[in-house]
């Protein structure tokens, strides 16, 4: 190829990118809904990957999966743990207000409310028991939803679950396409 | 040069085989000497698993690798992609017990994986496997590991023996059968292979893993860590020894080969929106060939890649590479250097609520050096080929579930000048469970230095040029599809084709006289057919995958053409392929897998048909320690996959196989 080749398929990119990156208006894209579906279903999936405080629970006693604040799954969250069970224990979806030191839920996705936003939510369950879950918003909980490479995937937080109590599995850990990890000797990650 | 039991490119025997072949056959008889012979996912049936139903069943790790945007040009989920295309997954590969790349490849069911010798394939879709002896390669896939392109511009071909990556790190390769040029560019003709190394935080610790087996030993290590909180890495090394297949008749075919690998991935996310890869790897290796000193193959490649997402949800990826290999063989017999140098830009926006443009550029610069032999050279023996190109798409929405996609390409190649490759598209999603698609697009293979600069000569007679006028071959494409998920547990797809080519390349004489021959674009033709294949999950423990292709090619000489070496020099293919795979989940975290395949009858040269079998048990003992069992071609003591004029047979093997973790 001669340089003029070069340079006449150089300036139609450049015309392209011209016309279509100024001037132009954005907008949203319509892949939520799938993105929707696979946070709703990573959710219960988290619990085998975490050991939380205390003694171990009855058997059969249910698991609760928690909505804090605005839902945004609707029955998706319903149908997603339908049948499902975390060893032995069935799960159950609570949808709560707000945010409480002894909420009984195992693990809380905090999606925040009128009352309470997702960083009040998080200082609500500081220290508490609980695996929270954000969704990439400023305030990030123990995991936090991140789109990475074209997948939904999460950051985790393993200083904030020492904090809370919990321990969470290296397996899970190297899904996470981050890690703070946590500062005291112990688990490693 | 692709294929044919591992030969040198410029093998004199090869020559030979040609001369003979064009009847100069005085010259060539003197030289020739004896002829040479004695020597199983969800993403794939149907419309993906887009149901939260479907996504219940899945493990977090299955979670994780599912696309809701594509990474590459598509900016749409991969279930929604409206052409052929199936999707190999990391659990695939693993649960195969393959660990070369061709052998992975045979996973696909719209490739045809052709074994040849130890270390060659011969690897196409819908059909053109070439031939060899008429040099006449297997040239109309895109080949791309990461984004980097690894078919060798000097004939448009792959050169399998130097493609490898540790399976352990692939994410998932995607296999798309009809042509890419509008997005990928030329040589995308019948199809592109587009595989994709997992981020290195995706394989964090330890990693060594030894295997071993009749055909051969392979000892692997890697280790994965991380530096604060925004920086993964990985490095690898590897090195394995394949032992030599057989001939036709069962004896020893010497083609044995060796190659050690190294390589590394660092991944590093400076803002929550900004990622930054580089990766690299270099590899060196030794192959055996019948009669004639060994070959050695040695190179590397250096690649980075920057993603910036921007606010509105699309991306910006600018990438980079620089890749180098070294052919040859010692003692005169020639060998050859090439040095590629690669710039990628590629950028995805939304203008308003209707309309997704993908639009990039590349420019690409490769150097050849080639010392050939006496008998085979090139003029100029080095160049600079200079290839740039330019491309846009639009998904149109015409309505909620209707999509039409344009796209076009202009590319610029160093022998033909500019080409236009358009490409139309469109996209029916009547329902969340199916997907109807139809397609029109044009792509051209392009020519290269052998094409156009080989200068091959019997003693001191010039008995074949490149074609001082020799033009790009063309191919038309009419394609339509679709993808259905039937219910939960059963899902397919099926693509229907129909594919005009024109100026294929043939071998003409010289205008006055006979020689020097020199190649032409004399020959025509189509071929139509379909793949179809389905996945159906018996119980949540076990999965059937199901898969049938037929393929007819209808070829002819244009009016005026020598016809020398027929219409089947452009390829020996099978009319039908079918699979069947069968995945077990068994207690006490046993894996068993099975995988059938029949191949029909190859037509000119012709060859039986062939049924093989392989099959794999694998037992994950714990988190640390994995053991596994692989057969390969149990049925057979060995089996020929291409004519025995051109390849050796593949013997029946075994491999036991140890990976440990830490």
């Amino acid at each position: 190829m001669t340089w003029t080749g070069v340079v006449r398929v150089a300036a139609t990119g450049l015309v392209l990118f011209g016309l279509v990156r100024f001037g132009l208006t954005s907008s949203a894209r319509a892949q939520e809904s799938l993105a929707t579906d696979i946070k709703a279903a990573y959710l219960y999936k988290f619990a085998p990957f975490v050991v939380w405080p205390g003694p171990p629970p009855a058997a059969d006693a249910p698991f609760a999966v928690c909505v804090v604040g605005a839902d945004p799954f609707g029955s998706v969250l319903d149908r997603a743990v339908a049948g499902q069970k975390v060893g032995a224990r069935p799960i159950i979806v609570r949808r709560l207000a707000a945010a409480a030191r002894d909420m009984p839920c195992q693990i809380a996705f905090l999606a925040g409310g009128r009352g309470q936003g997702v960083k009040d939510e998080l200082a609500a369950l500081h220290g508490a028991p609980v695996l929270t879950v954000t969704d990439g918003g400023a305030a990030a909980g123990v995991v936090d939803f991140a789109i990475a490479q074209g997948r939904v995937r999460f950051r985790i937080d393993d200083e904030t679950a020492a904090e809370d109590g919990l321990t969470i599995s290296s397996k899970l850990l190297s899904l996470a396409v981050s890690v703070r990890p946590r500062k005291t000797s112990g688990a490693t990650p | 040069m692709g294929s044919g039991r591992g030969r040198g490119f410029f093998s004199p025997r090869r020559l030979c085989a040609i001369a003979a072949g064009v009847v100069i056959s005085g010259l060539a008889g003197a030289a020739c000497g004896q002829d040479q012979p004695t020597g199983p996912a969800a993403a794939n049936g149907g419309a993906g698993p887009s149901r939260v139903e479907d996504l219940r069943d899945l493990s977090i790790d299955q979670l994780a690798q599912i696309q809701v945007t594509s990474v590459a040009k598509s900016p749409e989920p991969l279930s929604d992609a409206p052409a052929a295309i199936y999707v190999i997954t990391h659990d695939d590969i693993i649960r195969s017990g393959a660990i070369s790349l061709p052998e992975i490849l045979r996973l696909a069911p719209n490739l045809d994986v052709v074994q040849t010798s130890a270390s060659s394939y011969i690897i196409t879709a819908r059909g053109f496997s070439g031939d060899a002896t008429a040099q006449n390669f297997t040239n109309k896939l895109l080949v791309l590991i990461d984004g980097r392109s690894v078919y060798t511009p000097l004939y448009s071909g792959v050169y399998w023996d130097v493609q490898d990556v540790p399976p352990e790190d692939i994410e998932r390769i995607e296999v798309i059968s009809g042509p890419g040029a509008t997005l990928w560019g030329a040589n995308a003709v019948n199809g592109v292979i587009n595989i994709i190394t997992r981020p290195s935080s995706q394989t964090q610790g330890g990693l060594i893993d030894v295997a071993g087996g009749s055909l051969g030993t392979s000892v692997g290590v890697q280790y994965g860590g991380r530096i604060g909180d925004d920086l993964s890495y990985r490095v690898y090394a590897k090195s394995f020894t394949e032992y030599h297949t057989v001939t036709a008749s069962g004896a020893r075919a010497d083609d044995a080969w060796s190659k050690p690998q190294g390589g590394f991935r660092l991944d590093w996310t400076p803002t929550a929106v900004d990622s930054v890869t580089f990766q690299g790897d270099a590899y060196s290796g030794e192959e055996a060939q019948a009669g004639e000193p060994d070959q050695y193959i040695s190179g590397g490649d250096i690649e980075t890649r920057w993603t910036h997402a921007w606010q509105d949800g699309s991306s910006l990826q600018v990438q980079a590479y620089y890749d180098q290999t070294d052919r040859g063989t010692p003692e005169g017999n020639g060998h050859f250097t090439l040095d590629t140098y690669d710039l990628d830009v590629q950028d995805s926006f939304a203008p308003d609520a209707r309309n997704e443009l993908v639009f990039g550029g590349g420019l690409r610069f490769s150097r050849y050096s080639i010392a050939g032999a006496a008998a085979l050279l090139f003029a100029p023996p080095s160049r600079w080929l200079d290839l740039s190109n330019a491309f846009v798409q639009d998904t149109f929405s015409v309505t909620p579930t209707l999509k039409l996609i344009a796209g076009l390409k202009l590319e610029d190649d160093p022998y033909s000048g500019l080409s236009v490759l358009p490409d139309l598209r469109l996209s029916w999603k009547p329902i969340d469970q199916a997907l109807l698609w139809a397609a029109v697009s044009r792509a051209i293979r392009s020519p290269t230095p052998f094409d156009r600069d080989v200068v091959e000569k019997i003693g001191p007679i010039v008995y074949l040029i490149g074609g001082p006028d020799f033009q790009p071959e063309t191919l038309t494409a009419y394609e339509s599809g679709a993808r259905v998920q039937v219910t939960p547990r059963l899902s397919f797809s099926i693509s229907g084709y129909y594919n005009a080519y024109d100026d294929l390349k043939t071998i003409e004489p010289a205008p006055s006289g006979f020689i020097p021959l020199r190649w032409g674009n004399m020959m025509r033709g189509d071929t139509y057919g379909f793949e179809a294949w389905g996945e159906y999950r018996v119980t949540p423990w076990w999965r059937l995958v199901a898969s049938f292709d037929d393929l007819e090619k209808r070829l002819s000489f244009k009016p005026g053409a020598s016809g020398l070496l027929g219409v089947a020099q452009a390829g020996d293919d099978p009319e039908h392929q079918a699979s069947l795979k069968s995945s077990m989940d068994l207690p006490h975290n046993i894996t068993l897998d099975a995988d059938l395949r029949y191949v029909s009858a190859l037509p000119d040269p012709a060859l039986p048909a062939y049924v093989e079998l392989n099959s794999r048990i694998g037992w994950n003992i714990n988190d640390h320690v994995q053991l596994s069992l692989s057969g390969f071609n149990l049925l057979h003591a060995h089996h020929l996959e291409f004519p025995a004029s051109e390849a050796n047979a593949v013997p029946r093997s075994v491999l036991a196989e140890l990976r440990l973790r830490f």
